[in-house]
């Protein structure tokens, strides 16, 4: 049913509540949804949010709707080929239409069907000219095969008779279509249709071999499913070429814009008593706040070469849209005094020289924090000790995943330090609302 | 406006089907329409050339970091209503004193409350029936901003600020209200809610072609061919920032104006790259790969 069609939505992981239904019950009130096709669309409409929703909710819809469930690996072909639904559209086919098609053709078949809307349907009859189609002589004639074109034009009214249909009868409707309830149809049972899915099935003067066919719906759908680019990337996955824009969107929290206006005090002040007293205020922009980042990268064990390039690409990729300073030292496994500023590791920065920097400075230490337990002496700690001290926001991450890092002592050690987060989309995300808190709380 | 009819496009504008049923149902449930897509491949033209080609008025709201819905609705001025009403007190004083000259108000009086609002793009279009709100690059704006433009368009009233005057739009009446953004940054969920949601996927080859058409139809056959092929393999490449249909456009422009034997060898030869790639890397891997040029001997 469709109250529970939020509840299937949300399994896929999409936004879909109440409001979602009372949104599809306007559209089908305003009479938008008329096929499945139409379903679809107005559904995507509502409900996706984001490319990377299409791939899920077209899932979705296909599992609520049509019982087509798709196993992890699937295509969606195989998975059309398996279900019931299909097999039933293909049993109501004429034998001579199914003869010799092979299977793959039949799912293309029924996959433009499904994906019909009352748009490719009055794109078809557009041929016809409208008056004609009124013609009564021609409606006397209606269910002659060779006057076609009248009663299709009356199917396409009929449908449109449904916008008064209250949304549990749609709710019905749509439910044994999904079910493939084996019942005649009659009349006003052309909603969705006599081959279940197209207003033009099998076996009604209308029928005539009419193939609306390859509307551009069914193929996105198609394309969507089997592509990875419409779904979400795994926010938890390590960073890498193919999340590096989620993990840019994360890192977009570092900045926060602001229009707002305030009152130019000193300068109102000032013109006041130019003008003999008479105080007009004077305005000014809010200063936006400066984005600024350090990064201080391990590259020196053959354990981070994986991450350097992507992390480079990433920050690289910040500075261009929104960052306007950013600064990247280099560093071994640990710090003694200072840091390099060139990937090889020649030039020395000491780490005084580095605390000069201003300290609202965002830092990003990257770095696996895994070494030789000697390696990470007292001096070094202190040397971290004092960076911490100095910047106000400052975060770890770490490529290892968070279970790992228990696994090793100088890792724990470096985490009472400075907060820890994983390198991956999500860690990213998380490690700039735990400096951003930082920072509204030394605002005050 | 009663929408009856759905909208596929111009002469000039290709509007692909799904961004046409998007379009439309975004009208007919008067839910403002939410595009994004990759740079250049028409979110913004679309409610340009709809307003032009239905000829109705069209508004529009350049989102940019400093936007605020003040600007969007209707700002009071506060800055002019002080100076006015201390320029009256300063009058008066003058006229005391025997002063003839006076300072002007501009026509502005401090009684009408109304002098001192200016309306935005939003107040001017819900207070002309059937017009075109267009809401550019609102991933550009700061974070409260899509919130508090929530507010003020879940409603079909606006509330002028301290006149109280109120812009009412009746429900055939209300503006096509188009939503354009860039994915430089996560509109809130909340936002998206309440818009209809059109991915603009990129087009395929064969809709290429009737996009070039539509605007160069005079165009060879044959060179259209080498264009959009070439284009293709170069957005196939894997770039930084692919070109999109805005570049290709501007490229075929640009060959257009030689004779064909001329823009082939052009072709052939990729000139005229600075439209299509705006990336010095970018630049390097298309001559590497697809010219057979060693970036190293020029």
């Amino acid at each position: 049913m469709f109250d529970q069609l939020p509840e299937t939505f949300r399994a896929y992981k999409l936004n879909a509540d109440v409001r979602t239904l009372l949104q599809l019950r306007q559209a089908m009130d305003k009479g938008l949804v008329k096929t499945v096709g139409d379903l679809y669309y107005v559904l995507k409409g509502l409900v996706t949010t984001s490319p990377t929703d299409i791939g899920p909710f077209s899932k979705a819809f296909y599992a609520h709707f049509l019982s087509i469930d798709m196993v992890p690996g699937e295509s969606l072909e195989d998975a059309v080929v398996r279900s019931g639904t299909f097999k039933e559209w293909k049993d109501k086919l004429d034998d001579d239409e199914k003869l010799d098609i092979p299977d793959v053709d039949l799912v293309n078949q029924f996959l433009d069907e499904v994906h019909t809307t009352s748009y490719d349907i009055k794109n078809f009859l557009s041929g016809q000219d409208i008056l004609d189609k009124r013609n009564p002589d021609l409606e006397d004639k209606e269910g002659a095969i060779d006057n076609a074109p009248a009663d299709r034009n009356n199917i396409l009214d009929r449908m449109a008779d449904y916008r008064d249909v209250p949304l549990e009868d749609l709710l019905k409707r749509m439910r044994e279509v999904a079910k493939r309830q084996k019942t005649r149809h009659e009349g006003g049972e052309y909603w969705i249709g006599s081959g279940g899915v197209s207003p033009y099935g099998n076996g009604g003067a209308a029928a005539g071999g009419v193939r609306v066919g390859g509307s551009g719906g069914g193929k996105m759908a198609r394309a969507a499913i089997n592509n990875r680019d419409f779904y979400p990337v795994d926010a938890k996955a390590p960073l890498k070429d193919d999340n590096i824009d989620a993990a840019l969107a994360a890192l977009k929290g570092i900045e926060e814009g602001s229009s707002e206006i305030i009152l130019d005090v000193p300068l109102t002040i000032k013109e006041g008593l130019k003008q003999g007293g008479i105080f007009l205020p004077i305005e000014k922009e809010k200063r936006q706040q400066r984005i600024q980042v350090i990064l201080m990268i391990d590259n020196g064990g053959w354990s981070m070469s994986p991450y350097i390039r992507t992390v480079q690409k990433l920050f690289a990729k910040m500075k261009t849209r929104f960052a306007h300073d950013l600064r990247t030292y280099y560093f071994h496994n640990t710090i003694y005094g200072g840091l390099y500023s060139d990937a090889a590791r020649t030039k020395f920065v000491d780490l005084d020289m580095v605390n000069l920097q201003d300290k609202n400075y965002t830092v990003f230490v990257i770095g696996d924090a895994d070494m030789a337990p000697y390696e990470l002496h007292r001096n070094s700690i202190r040397d971290w000790q004092k960076l911490s001290k100095h910047f106000n926001r400052m975060a770890w991450l770490n490529p290892m995943t968070e279970n790992e890092w228990y696994g090793s002592m100088t890792c724990s050690v470096v985490s009472q330090i400075f907060p820890m987060f994983e390198l991956t989309p999500a860690g990213i995300e998380a490690a700039i609302l735990e400096m951003n808190r930082k920072r509204s709380f030394n605002d005050q | 406006m009663a929408v009856d009819t759905m909208w596929t496009g111009s002469e000039k504008y290709l509007c692909d089907r799904e961004l046409a049923q998007a379009f439309h149902m975004a009208r007919v449930i008067g839910m403002p329409l939410l595009i994004e897509g990759e740079p250049g491949t028409g979110k913004t033209e679309l409610p340009l050339q709809f307003a032009q080609d239905m000829d109705l008025d069209l508004f529009v709201y350049p989102v940019g970091s400093k936007s605020s819905v003040d600007q969007f609705v209707a700002k009071f001025d506060h800055v002019k209503y002080l100076r006015d009403s201390q320029v009256e007190i300063l009058n008066a004083q003058r006229d005391e004193k025997g002063m003839k000259s006076s300072l002007s108000t501009g026509g502005r009086h401090t009684e009408n409350l109304q002098d001192y609002v200016l309306k935005g793009p939003a107040t001017k279009a819900f207070s002309t029936p059937n017009s075109v709100l267009l809401i550019d690059e609102i991933d550009k704006a700061p974070r409260e901003f899509p919130n508090d433009l929530l507010y003020a368009l879940s409603h079909r009233k606006l509330v002028m600020p301290e006149s109280g005057e109120i812009i009412e739009v009746k429900e055939e009446n209300m503006p096509a209200i188009v939503i354009t953004s860039n994915r430089e940054q996560e509109l809130p969920t909340a936002f998206k809610g309440r818009c209809v949601y059109h991915y603009i996927s990129f087009p395929p080859k064969e809709t290429m072609h009737e996009i070039v058409e539509k605007h160069y139809p005079k165009m060879n056959d044959e060179l259209q061919d080498k264009c959009i092929n070439l284009f293709y393999q170069m957005r196939s490449l894997g770039l930084e920032r692919a070109p999109a249909t805005r570049e290709l456009l501007s490229w075929i422009k640009y060959l257009n104006s030689f004779k064909k034997a001329e823009a082939l060898t052009k072709v052939n030869k990729v000139e005229g790259m600075g439209v299509l790639i705006k990336n010095q890397k970018d630049l390097q891997k298309v001559q590497t790969r697809l010219m057979g040029k060693n970036p190293n001997n020029n």
